[in-house]
């Protein structure tokens, strides 16, 4: 007989289908994952070069060589260049505003999109290119202040241009340093006549590149060796710091789902192969009967599960890539994105889950079927020789945990996800040992439901304990799945709430203070209280001049930075090492931040020499502190006792929040208080909060399907199980117990199972958590009580539920039958 | 039972010749299943052989005990032992396959006629009553041409009409192949239909008669 025979039969027979299912599901999920995660990121990363306007940036002071450009184009890679200065606009006689200028060349933007309105405060529409030669674009805000509308002429510098729109965004208005103030878009080419580029003015020249990864990453090869001082490449991270973390950490989650798809398909692959060979065992011995020998059984079995794998494997993978397709398209809405292509990979990982769940969880029950006495066709009672053996689970978790760190190339989330696993199973074999060495009730017990319940759990002891910790294994990976979405989503959130400060003010005169913060209390606007700033240069440490050049490269060099008092920890800082001063304190002192202290080496301890308004201070660095870049308030790298600094001349700056409907308040503002400078930031927190809200969409997507593949596991974990107690409630009914007896025996006994599950779940998921929080994502641990009850609880309910339904049919047929089907 | 050894056969010395057929009958517990088992090769003795055609079976490992099996033997269990996913005809057709028979389906659908199953050849087990699916059982057991067939309780899970036309059927085809029958019954008028009866109690051989 061949394989494929036998096979055949089987499937038409339903004996495989359980099996086929759990492998086919297996394989879909992984692959499905896989691929919807690749491309996934491949979208956001998409969607986050719209903060570059680009795939790749090159940036500098200076001009940077035309040949770069020539070179791209023979590359086939798009290019396009732009200049940012900070200038003046003139209008009419005394109207005028310093403006931050952004020169755009034809194909700006590479990646994005503009959008602009036809007049001041109209509805923005998209553009497809930049401003034409002789005409400039102005921020709405500019029209109000300098009583122009469009067709009006405006002069920046010695040249004149015709307004012809107003501009609304530019993708990669976050990414530039010179986005102060309100905008003026023009053509790269009128640069020349306006006259106010000069060597040794502060502008940034940019190269922007858009093409395939694998040219730019070549390009980029070729063009980093000859970068002069100053000129460097810029990466999406650079340009958005926030958006890079949360695609990180979501990439992080998606690969934990994936993984955690790969134990749970295993898991369900062993349960229904374990099934499945005590299903042949009555074939094997017949086939023996009729004289097959071990060898050809293990031949028969071998191959029928190669082909299985192969057939699985090929349907899975045609379900993965329809899971994956339908979850694009119930994103479509949401997603404004192009999904990037998978490749591969995703469904070469699914044929290596199907093919590793097999060989470790498929093939050891199956080999010991060769094994099976003959004589079982005549004593059908003999005992089942298939028990696992401990290699077999060793082999099994060797293989989980490779498949696992494959798949997410991150070990410390695979040690996660294991420590958590290894701790419920330990816990399992602790209750294994206790349920079989306990007091022992006699028999059946059949007195009362109580009794009987317990009894059945000591009975079937070692068969209930391997129950007990498949089903803890499978609720504490969803446990841990929903804890980190549920703190990966709070934490952006928190980030992120609805009024963080969205616009920063700068160059705040001392004797503005008073008036502006009335201002904004006036409009009812929320803002951080305004911080002083001093401007200075740091020299030298510990008597040491650092170098003076102006080389960004360089990072021990003399530089300006802003400077700030304070007689208190400013909010949202961490004090690393170190010590906070007094209030009041004399001494000269500063805190340094540590990132800034890396740069310089500088230690507590050290001393610094500034030159602040050209005159020199020399301090002792008393501590180093964190700060939470992410917060959207002031920080700054270093903050002086406030009487070191106070007597030098100084601004003030906040932060504060604006409502788009409010916007207009930036009028008036700026025309009550025309030295003040305003950072816009609300477009730039708007795309970032786009960004998040669809990779939280995709996080919650992939919860619920791992959720469904979760109970998937259940289910097959209380079916497997149903065959022995639907004997013996059978006969008990054979023997006269009531419907009750039965029922609430079973619901007892499922529902204790369920209690030991979601214990032990709820342990093993609390130290994956611990462990992946700490180690693998960077985030606070945080733990979870509310967990203990609610795991438990769902537990207890949806074993104890499962259990009795599936069970049901013992009270409604008669006993007679349910043995006979048995 | 930890600590005792149990004896189930003892002293049993039996000779069966080639085209005979014997019955061994006693009691539940009395051995007789456990005596088919070791003369089938199913099972191993803690002592003693088995010699069948010059083969002491007894010596061979179960790889090659097995292959005796397929060349020489056929069964007839009382629970009918066909494997549920497959047709009456694929049932019939396995040990041929499993010999690699080439004409497996024609001499499977020859002996389901022989046994009246004619028009059933692709009906399951679960559809067919318990005579019909021992009848399957018999064709089987015969269309492996075995020398020997051994038949454990062939009519136990049978009615008294049903069980007379499957034993009916088992002699006729047992006539027709010339094949030694060696047949565990506690029926003792099914034992009578053989030529030779072995009556056994508590595992000891108590009677030898042949049959008038």
């Amino acid at each position: 007989m061949t394989a494929t025979r036998m096979l055949a039969r089987d499937w038409r027979g339903g004996e495989l289908g359980v099996l086929i299912m759990a492998l086919v599901l297996a394989v879909g999920l992984v692959s499905g994952i896989s691929a919807f995660t690749t491309r996934l990121q491949a979208a956001l990363e998409q969607e986050s070069h719209r903060f570059l306007a680009a795939d790749l940036v090159v940036s500098g002071p200076r001009e940077l060589p035309a040949q770069w450009l020539t070179e791209a184009g023979a590359f086939g890679l798009a290019s396009a260049q732009t200049l940012m200065f900070p200038s003046m606009v003139h209008a009419g006689d005394d109207a005028m505003s310093l403006v931050s200028v952004r020169a755009v060349s034809d194909g700006y933007p590479l990646r994005g999109e503009l959008t602009v309105s036809p007049d001041a405060f109209g509805e923005p529409q998209v553009a497809r290119r930049g401003p034409q030669r002789g005409e400039v674009w102005l921020d709405s805000r500019l029209f109000p202040l300098l009583d122009i509308t469009i067709g009006d002429s405006v002069f920046v510098g010695e040249a004149e241009f015709r307004v012809s729109a107003a501009a609304r965004t530019e993708p990669d208005q976050a990414s530039s340093f010179y986005g102060y103030g309100p905008r003026l878009l023009m053509h790269y080419a009128d640069i020349p006549a306006t006259g106010v580029v000069q060597p040794g003015s502060r502008v940034e020249y940019r190269q922007l590149y858009a093409g395939d990864t694998a040219t730019l990453t070549d390009f980029v090869s070729r063009l980093e060796p000859r970068l002069a001082d100053g000129q460097r490449v810029m990466t999406v991270e650079e340009g958005q710091p926030g958006v890079g973390d949360a695609l990180d950490r979501a990439e992080s989650f998606l690969l934990l789902a994936g993984s955690l798809a790969v134990v749970l398909a295993g898991v369900a692959v062993a349960l229904a192969a374990r099934r499945f060979s005590k299903r042949h065992m009555d074939y094997v011995a017949i086939l023996k009967s009729l004289g097959a020998t071990q060898g050809r059984i293990d031949r028969l079995y071998g191959s029928s599960l190669l082909m299985l794998g192969l057939l699985a494997t090929v349907a899975g993978c045609a379900l993965g890539w329809s899971l994956q397709a339908m979850f694009f398209q119930l994103f479509a809405g949401q997603l404004p994105l192009d999904p990037g292509p998978s490749g591969l990979r995703p469904y070469l990982i699914g044929g290596a889950t199907s093919l590793v769940c097999l060989l470790s969880f498929a093939w050891p029950p199956l080999r010991r079927l060769g094994q099976t006495s003959p004589l079982r066709v005549l004593r059908r009672d003999m005992p089942l020789e298939n028990r696992r053996t401990l290699t077999d689970y060793l082999v099994g978790l060797a293989a989980v945990a490779a498949l696992m760190w494959w798949y997410s190339g991150d070990w410390r989330l695979t040690l996660a996800v294991l420590s958590g696993l290894a701790l419920t199973v330990a816990l399992g074999l602790v209750l294994a040992l206790s349920l079989l060495r306990g007091g022992r009730l006699v028999g059946m017990s059949a007195g009362s439901i109580w009794r009987l319940a317990l009894a059945g759990l000591q009975r079937r002891g070692a068969a209930n304990a391997l129950q007990v910790v498949i089903f803890a294994m499978a609720i504490m990976l969803l446990l841990m799945l929903v804890l980190v979405r549920t703190s990966l989503i709070d934490e952006w959130q928190m980030q992120l709430p609805d009024d963080v400060p969205n616009h920063f003010m700068l160059n705040v005169a001392p004797e503005d203070v008073d008036a502006i913060a009335a201002a904004l209390q006036a409009e009812n606007i929320r803002s951080e209280p305004l911080f002083p700033m001093v401007r200075g240069r740091i020299m030298s440490v510990n008597g040491v001049d650092l170098p003076s050049t102006d080389d960004p490269t360089v990072e021990r060099r003399q530089r300006e930075s802003n400077f700030t008092w304070s007689d208190t920890l400013p909010d949202g800082n961490e004090l690393l090492q170190g010590q906070w001063w007094q209030a009041d304190s004399d001494e000269k002192l500063v805190s340094l931040e540590e990132g800034y202290a890396e740069y310089l080496e500088v230690e507590v301890g050290d001393r610094m020499g500034f030159l602040v308004g050209a005159q020199p201070l020399e301090v002792t660095v008393s501590s180093i502190r964190r700060l939470d870049w992410q917060s959207m308030q002031p920080n700054f790298f270093l903050v002086f006792p406030p009487r070191t600094l106070a007597g030098y001349p100084g601004t003030f700056m906040t932060s504060f929040h604006l409502d788009p409907q409010n916007k207009g308040f930036l009028n008036r503002f700026i025309r009550e208080f025309p030295t003040v400078t305003v950072v816009e930031m609300d477009v730039v927190i708007e795309q970032i909060r786009s960004i998040i809200s669809q990779v939280s969409g995709a996080i919650e997507l992939v919860l619920g399907v791992i959720l469904a593949a979760g109970a998937l596991v259940l289910i097959a974990g209380v079916q497997a199980s149903v065959d022995a107690r639907m004997h013996e409630s059978a006969i008990l009914r054979a023997l006269g117990a009531r419907r009750q007896l039965v029922l609430g025996g079973l619901l007892i006994e499922f529902a204790t199972l369920g209690l030991f599950a979601g214990l032990l779940a709820v342990a093993g998921a609390e130290l994956s958590v611990l462990v992946l929080q700490t180690q693998a994502m960077d985030m606070r641990y945080v733990p979870s009580p509310w967990m203990w009850p609610l795991g438990i609880g769902f537990a207890v309910l949806v074993i104890g539920a499962l259990g009795v339904y599936s069970c049901r049919a013992v009270v409604s047929t008669p006993p007679v039958t349910v043995l006979r089907e048995l | 039972m930890a600590g005792t050894q149990l004896e189930i056969l003892k002293g049993i010395t039996l000779e069966i010749k080639s085209g005979e057929s014997v019955a061994i009958v006693g009691a539940s517990g009395s051995g007789k299943s456990t005596l088919l088992g070791l003369l089938a090769g199913l099972d191993e003795a803690s002592g003693g052989h088995v010699e069948i055609d010059g083969v002491n079976i007894s010596a061979l490992d179960e790889d090659g005990r097995a292959r005796f099996r397929a060349d020489n033997i056929g069964f007839v269990f009382q629970s009918f032992q066909l494997l549920p996913a497959l047709t009456a005809l694929e049932n019939v057709m396995l040990p041929l396959e499993l010999n690699g028979h080439a004409g497996a389906r024609a001499m499977a659908e020859q002996y389901l006629q022989r046994v009246e199953l004619g028009s059933r050849l692709q009906h399951y087990p679960r559809q067919m009553s318990g005579g019909e699916q021992q009848r399957v059982a018999i064709a089987r057991a015969f269309a492996s041409r075995p020398a020997i067939l051994f038949a454990d309780e062939p009519t136990g899970n049978l009615d008294t009409r049903t069980g007379a036309h499957v034993v009916d059927l088992l002699f006729e085809l047992n006539r027709e192949e010339g094949t030694t029958l060696i047949l565990v019954t506690h029926d003792l008028s099914l034992a009578a239909r053989c030529a030779r009866r072995v009556q056994l109690e508590a595992g000891a051989l108590v009677e030898t008669q042949a049959c008038p």
